[in-house]
């Protein structure tokens, strides 16, 4: 994972830490405001029950008054208006609280006080014609209940005051009737306000405010404007006019609170209670919300200290991470060195190895060509029979290195299943004829001749269980089985079976799964003369894997084994293979003598290689060719015949002493003064190993070949980069009957030389069966070239450019 | 480079907390101040606040000081005399004013003013001077002027500066008030015409109006009130004829019967407007119910293109455009302009709506003489009237648009208390004159001959 994903679900982490704190924080600060509010509710309750309670007390005395004035006049002596006043005076305690007895029955609403008007300390009468505060009350029949009036002007001292009222009865002096009366106890507001001031608690912002039915305040704190509260409410809390009514029925109707905004648009709660015994009175209790909400902060140094704490162990785990990262790159390159290693060593293994095979086998080659004696020839056959098999162990250890080096590719061609199993069946013949194993071919006639697939890898495939088949069997027989069925889904395509079954000592179940292990030799003691790496099988596999497929094993131990597969190919000619045996024998006819593949007298070629053996191999295999080789065993004797001649192709070898190649070809890269700017020059090397490939290319290499050379690689080599004006047919006596499609190219290019007018087409293609195909059909008509790429397809043409300037200057 | 991203991401997540937490106790001060350097427009406010603040409240005693003031007056509600509390809690956060409303005020005032919980602060009204019920409130009165208050009275128009008649100054005019009409400034530019200013213009003003469909153009309280159509209306042009001719005042005063004609010019161009059609009395009537919210409800309808009526009523205008579902649904502007009674233009009445008194006998006198030192500025005085939509006493008209037309208005054309000594009784008797030429119920001649026994309805 990149270290910048780890940096970012740390942050997310932490983030989601942080959030789930603040989530629990909030969480617990509304818990906290909820305590809150229901404990402002809790005081707002005891304070209007202890409001009600004095109100009603201050009722009650008013009621005391009224029942005195009353029993008199029920006794048979009734007071008239000055000694029922007198009486109040006299019973009445608080100085700041007055009685008034006004006259109701005749609605003069006139009477006097038990106080002077504070203009005029003789003037005790009092007037409530212009104060409306009996509007909504039934003064004539107040018994029974608290009947407060709302705050108003008291009109003898202006006080703002508020009025328990009670009827009495009295008698008029003047005119000697009984009368209806109204006895008013005016109390001063500032003395409930003072009152109040004890009934906070813990609350020192809080202001209570007793409103009316209306809204209009009774009493109220400095932040509620306004002489009516549901104004002020509607002034600073814009909503609809359902919204506002469904907020004064609530207040009207029930206990509880409520969020408001002030006049200064600050959130504020209000506690909103019924007076107790009275009807349309209403405690409001005003805070500001930060009033309540004030443990909050605690919440947030809490906050504070965590995410510093998160911080820091974020802090220290990227620090423990860094660690633990230098420690991994410590590791990885030591195994990148561990692989280096290894890569050196394959290199190494690859060269040292392939080096003296080339000799080896080379040499052995020409025997093979020259020696018309029997018995060497049998000799020179087993050398190169154990060269092969050599090669083939290095192939495998190579093999596996670019698999697991993920370099194994697979390229498919347009190839001939009879080609295929030609060579198959060549190779494991002879061996199985050698132990005295039968030989068995079964190989289904309708199978189309012409498939498309990687024809190097299945053949590789199959000769590696083949050869497994004819190692592990001491005696009976090997029987390989091919045929083909349709693919239901593509009709293009069929299911090539394979299938290898031998007599042999078989695999015991619990060996079955070492089977495709790399370095795995099922009973190691027992087969430790069987030679093997190990690698086969599971090469086997990983090709089989990297082409859809898988090998199948069915084993009795000590009795046999079958190891089959299905590969889906692609089919590129329906035309059946008809009898195999026919074909075999003809190719085996073929393949008794080494044939040339073209002559090119008029082609001259460098070899570079420090080693002399190498260097005569080279020059042996070619022999044929009647191609002017010229030899080099130094980076510097190569360059110096570079600027001297013409040369159609270079091939420089790597592993050189002083100069190695890729240091000659960068210096003959840079060679000006050169006939050969154009000349494509060929790495030949030792060296195998998976990347090599890419490594020669860029070093400016245009191909490489590996050694021991394969003389049908380097001709076919050969007669892509010569210029095919210099290619001619063999000798009739050396040409086969069935011309290769290299030997088609050739005689075309005689048939052009015969007739120049013939005109030249160069096909560019990534598809090689395409270009094969495009070849075959025009070749009998044009000078056929074919490249992959467009930088091939340049290269041709300077080339051609540069070989006919060449031919000229030489002509 | 892994260090480099290490330190980018810490810092960046320790920013991000560091400013997540300083966020949280983000003074408003500091957003405000962050907010003045955003555009230029802001900029150029806060030069115009540095001027203000050249002329801010300096408080003279220490800031702490715990008080308790009252303000008695006649307003049930005084919202933005309530505000200027807040702004003046700014300065003594330790104290509490609440604003009183006393009921039966003229007659309430003065017990309270000497009796036990006497308020610290009074308004009293123009013709409370001279009747000697209310001495005691002036006598109760603080000397604004004595130069130790430091009280800026000179930001008052002269026209509304009260001196009594020893030169000094007891009353602080809080609001002014005048005469004339609500204007539908949307009618007047949808039939592409101008505001007359002139009678003659007026009446072509009103023709074609009628002409677009408008059955009154002028409508007002049919009421023999101050706002009522006669007053609003012709009052102003009276009082020009008795300022341009004091020897009268004394017999108009006295109710001579001769002085009626005094009031001819302005019953005349009154009857002039009813007869020509221009003010359909009986629609009035029909759909005016009162003098103050029925106006204004009936404005806001939206299809009258001049209301006439006071100052006063303008006030009410703010809160009941929320209260009209017509003005709600299809809102309009309005502005408040002089009734054009005259040739040459309409008479400017810059009369004196709230007078606010100190009581020097009060417990805080100290504390009352600085928040009135606080409030007598142009800056608060501006403020308050701007939130109760009255005329400010300042010379500045120009916070609320609606009284802009006011602004620079021809001082020969303006009348102001001290122009006129006109009696209550008097002023009555003009009153029900031009309700009862505008009813029909008298002819212009017979209003005139009937002064001094006319008898307000």
């Amino acid at each position: 994972m990149k270290k910048r994903y780890i940096f970012i679900i740390n942050i997310l982490i932490v983030g989601l830490i942080l959030f789930i704190i603040l989530k629990y924080a909030n969480d617990r600060a509304e818990e906290s405001n909820r305590a809150s509010i229901a404990s402002f509710e809790k005081m707002t309750t005891t304070t209007e029950q202890i409001i009600a309670n004095y109100l009603e007390d201050e009722q009650h005395l008013c009621d005391i008054w009224s029942n005195y004035i009353n029993r008199s006049a029920e006794a048979g002596t009734p007071m008239t208006i000055e000694e029922a006043i007198s009486y109040i005076r006299k019973a009445k305690i608080s100085p700041e609280i007055s009685g008034h007895l006004i006259y109701i029955d005749d609605g003069s609403m006139t009477g006097i006080s038990t106080s002077a008007k504070s203009t005029d300390p003789s003037d005790y009468s009092v007037r409530y014609t212009n104060i409306n505060i009996f509007d909504n009350l039934e003064i004539s029949n107040v018994n029974g209940v608290v009947n407060l009036t709302r705050a108003y002007t008291n009109p003898l001292n202006g006080v703002q005051s508020i009025a328990f009222l009670n009827n009495v009865k009295v008698l008029d002096d003047e005119t000697g009737e009984m009368r209806q009366g109204l006895i008013i106890r005016v109390v001063p507001v500032s003395r409930l306000e003072q009152k109040l001031v004890f009934l906070k608690g813990e609350y020192e912002k809080v202001e209570i405010s007793l409103i009316d039915w209306d809204g209009d305040y009774m009493i109220h704190g400095k932040s509620l404007k306004n002489s009516n509260f549901f104004e002020y409410f509607k002034s600073y809390n814009p909503m609809t006019t359902q919204e506002y009514n469904n907020v004064v029925d609530t207040i009207r109707t029930s206990i509880g609170s409520m969020h408001i905004r002030n006049s200064k648009n600050e959130d504020s709660v209000i506690a909103y209670s019924p007076l107790t015994g009275l009807d349309s009175w209403f405690l409001v209790a005003y805070i500001p919300a930060k009033e309540l909400t004030v443990n909050r902060s605690i919440d947030w140094i809490l906050l504070g200290i965590v995410s510093f704490g998160l911080v820091v162990l974020l802090h220290f785990n990227m620090g423990v991470l860094l660690n633990y990262n230098r420690k991994l790159s410590v590791a990885a390159e030591a195994a990148n060195q561990a692989n280096e290693a290894k890569s050196y060593f394959l290199s190494t293994m690859s060269h040292d190895i392939r080096t003296p095979m080339n000799a080896i086998i080379g040499m052995n080659e020409m025997i093979l060509r020259d020696s018309e004696d029997e018995k060497v020839i049998g000799y020179s056959e087993n050398i190169r029979a154990a060269g092969n098999t050599l090669l083939g162990i290095i192939n495998d250890i190579l093999d596996f290195s670019k698999i697991e080096a993920g370099r194994m590719e697979i390229i498919n061609v347009d190839y001939n299943i009879a080609s295929l199993l030609n060579d198959l069946v060549n190779m494991v013949q002879r061996r199985a004829e050698e132990k005295g194993l039968s030989f068995e071919l079964n190989v289904d006639k309708d199978i189309p001749r012409l498939l498309h697939g990687d024809e190097i890898r299945i053949k590789q495939v199959i000769t590696n269980i083949l050869s497994n088949a004819v190692k592990y069997t001491n005696e009976g027989r090997v029987i390989f089985s091919v045929s083909s069925s349709k693919c239901q889904d593509e009709p293009d395509h069929i299911l090539l079976h394979v299938s290898v079954k031998d007599t042999g000592i078989g695999i015991k179940k619990e060996d079955l799964d070492k089977l495709f292990a790399a370095f795995e030799r099922i009973e190691e003691k027992k087969n430790r003369n069987i030679e093997g790496t190990g690698l086969g099988m599971a090469i086997a596999q990983s090709f089989l894997n990297m082409m859809g497929s898988r090998i199948q094993v069915e084993s009795e131990y000590g009795t046999g084994s079958e190891f089959s597969f299905a590969l889906k190919q692609k089919v590129v000619e329906w035309e059946p293979l008809g009898e195999f045996d026919l074909a075999y024998k003809h190719f085996l006819s073929e393949r008794k003598a080494y044939q040339v593949q073209f002559v090119a007298p008029r082609a001259r070629i460098l070899v570079v290689d420090d080693n002399e053996i190498n260097l005569k191999v080279f020059v042996s295999l070619l022999s044929e060719t009647k191609m002017q080789i010229d030899t080099a065993d130094s980076g510097d004797a190569c360059i110096a015949l570079f600027k001297r001649n013409f040369y159609d192709v270079v091939f420089l070898d790597h592993m050189m002493p002083d100069k190695d190649g890729i240091e000659t070809i960068k210096e003959m890269k840079e060679c000006a003064d050169t006939p050969n700017q154009k000349t494509p020059v060929i790495c030949l090397t030792a060296n195998a190993v998976s990347g090599m490939r890419e490594t020669y290319i860029n070093a400016g290499f245009d191909d490489y070949l590996t050694k021991p050379i394969d003389t049908n690689r380097l001709e076919s080599m050969l007669l892509s980069y010569l210029p095919e004006d210099l290619l001619e047919q063999p000798d009739a006596t050396q040409a086969t009957e069935t011309k290769t499609e290299n030997d088609k190219k050739v005689a075309s290019n005689e048939e052009k030389s015969k007739a120049e007018n013939i005109q030249s087409i160069l096909i560019v293609s990534e598809d090689v069966g395409f270009l094969k195909r495009i070849r075959a059909r025009l070749s009998g008509r044009y000078n056929v070239a074919v490249v992959k790429t467009e930088e091939q397809a340049l290269a041709y043409l300077q080339k051609q450019e540069a070989i006919d300037t060449e031919r000229r200057e030489h002509e | 480079m892994n260090k480099s991203i290490n330190k980018i991401l810490s810092t960046t997540l320790i920013t991000t907390l560091i400013l997540a937490m300083a966020g949280c106790g983000q003074s408003q001060s500091q957003s405000q101040n962050e907010n003045n350097n955003d555009t230029q427009a802001q900029e150029q406010s806060q030069d115009e606040n540095q001027d203000k603040a050249s002329k801010e409240f300096s408080p003279k005693l220490p800031s702490d000081t715990e008080y308790k003031l009252s303000v008695a007056g006649t307003y049930s509600n005084f919202e933005s005399l309530e505000s200027a509390f807040e702004r003046f809690y700014s300065h003594y956060p330790e104290g509490e004013i609440q604003y009183t409303y006393l009921d039966d005020y003229s007659n309430t005032i003065r017990q309270a003013i000497v009796g036990e919980e006497q308020p610290d602060i009074y308004v009293v009204q123009p013709w409370m001077y001279g009747d000697e019920r209310y001495d005691c409130l002036f006598e109760s009165a603080e000397v604004l002027s004595t130069p130790e208050l430091e009280i800026d009275l000179d930001c008052i128009r002269t026209d509304l500066r009260w001196e009594m008649n020893n030169g000094e100054i007891k009353t602080l005019p809080i609001f002014a008030t005048s005469y004339g009409m609500l204007v539908n400034m949307d009618i007047f530019e949808k039939e592409g015409l101008q505001v007359p200013t002139t009678f003659g213009q007026l009446k072509d003003t009103c023709e074609k109006l009628k002409a677009a469909g408008y059955e009154s153009p002028i409508m007002g309280a049919n009421t023999s009130t101050t706002p009522g159509i006669g007053y609003a209306f012709a009052y102003p042009m009276f009082a020009k004829a008795v300022k341009d001719d004091r020897s009268i005042e004394d017999d108009l005063n006295n109710l001579e019967p001769s002085c009626g004609e005094t009031m001819r010019a302005a019953l005349t161009r009154l009857a002039e407007l009813i007869d020509s059609g221009y003010i359909d009395v009986n629609k009035c009537a029909a759909e005016i119910e009162d003098d103050y919210n029925a106006v204004i409800l009936r404005f806001f309808e939206g299809d009258v293109p001049m209301m006439l009526c006071s100052g006063d009523v303008v006030s009410g205008t703010k809160k009941r455009e929320s209260k009209s579902e017509a003005f709600e649904v299809n809102p309009f502007k309005y502005d408040f302009y002089v009734a054009p009674s005259g040739d040459d233009g309409g008479y400017y009445m810059d009369s004196m709506s709230l007078l606010f008194c100190v009581n020097k006998n009060g417990a805080n006198i100290d504390m009352t003489n600085e928040f009135i030192r606080f409030l007598t500025s142009e800056k608060e005085l501006d403020l308050m009237a701007q939130e109760k939509r009255l005329i400010t006493p300042t010379q500045d008209y120009s916070l609320d648009e609606v009284y802009a037309s006011l602004s620079d208005f021809p001082a020969e054309r303006t009348i102001s208390f001290r122009d006129t000594e006109i009696l209550d009784t008097a002023v009555k008797q003009f009153r029900a004159a031009a309700y009862a030429v505008v009813n029909g119920e008298m002819t212009v001649d017979e209003a005139v001959a009937a002064y001094g026994t006319l008898e307000l309805k």
